[in-house]
């Protein structure tokens, strides 16, 4: 599990390498939240193409993040999901409150 | 029907042992062939289950997780067993988005993803004696 943060205008970019499960969630939770707490941005991409697993944990994740980044008025988008997880994305319905960048 | 092959494994409920768990039944399941989106289907809910029954079943005490998988010519039956404190409600514990533990951002999305990913799930659960998960998933296209 690795992430790494990148800056694109207003959003923190984040890119999560690996397998996000309730394991590693946690610890991924508290990276972006301190990294989104740091830098003068408002909107957050994260990343998923280097992504090769994901259960509901990463919902959950995600989720929380959107609440975080709309508190502040900011927006959320979800980048690049392998078909894998795609598929839970979907079955979640977190594409109708989330905006999907292919 | 009978099996072709059977395994049982028990683990510790710490949560490292989720990813042990999901690889360990994909590996097995993968001696009958099966295509790429069914492991991964298999994968996610094993994933599902076995994180229930660490944070649900045991929540901060340490138990044992035992997970048994038999496999037959076109299906796999994976059981997911803990000793933990149970479900009260099992039918509240399966409407998506129900979680006892908003705290850690569960999404209460564990048995809808069982549901949705497996081809059948039974859920059995004894309030202070734990709770059992078995499910299916056949290997054809159906």
């Amino acid at each position: 599990m690795d992430i790494k943060f990148l800056k694109e205008g207003n959003a923190l970019v984040v890119m999560i390498e690996g397998e996000i499960d309730h394991h590693t969630a946690n610890r991924v939770r508290e990276r972006i939240d301190s990294k989104f707490l740091m830098e003068p941005v408002k909107n957050m991409i994260i990343d998923l193409s280097r992504v090769t697993f994901m259960d509901s944990a990463g919902i959950g994740l995600i989720l929380g993040r959107m609440s975080r980044v709309s508190s502040v008025g900011g927006k959320m988008t979800v980048r690049k999901p392998k078909p894998e997880i795609s598929r839970i994305l979907k079955m979640s319905k977190i594409e109708s409150i989330i905006e999907m960048d292919a | 029907m009978q099996p072709l092959n059977k395994m049982r494994t028990e683990f510790l409920s710490k949560s490292s042992n989720e990813a042990f768990a999901r690889v360990v039944a994909a590996a097995f399941a993968a001696q009958q062939d099966p295509s790429i989106d069914i492991l991964a289907d298999i994968r996610t809910a094993v994933s599902e289950a076995v994180t229930n029954a660490i944070v649900h079943g045991y929540g901060d005490r340490e138990g044992i997780v035992v997970m048994e998988c038999t496999l037959y010519p076109d299906y796999i039956e994976i059981l997911v067993e803990d000793f933990g404190k149970g479900i009260e409600d099992i039918e509240k514990a399966k409407t998506p988005l129900f979680t006892t533990r908003p705290d850690l951002e569960r999404s209460g999305m564990g048995f809808t993803v069982m549901e949705t990913f497996m081809d059948e799930l039974e859920v059995a659960s004894n309030t202070g004696e734990g709770t059992k998960i078995r499910m299916k998933k056949f290997f054809g296209n159906r």
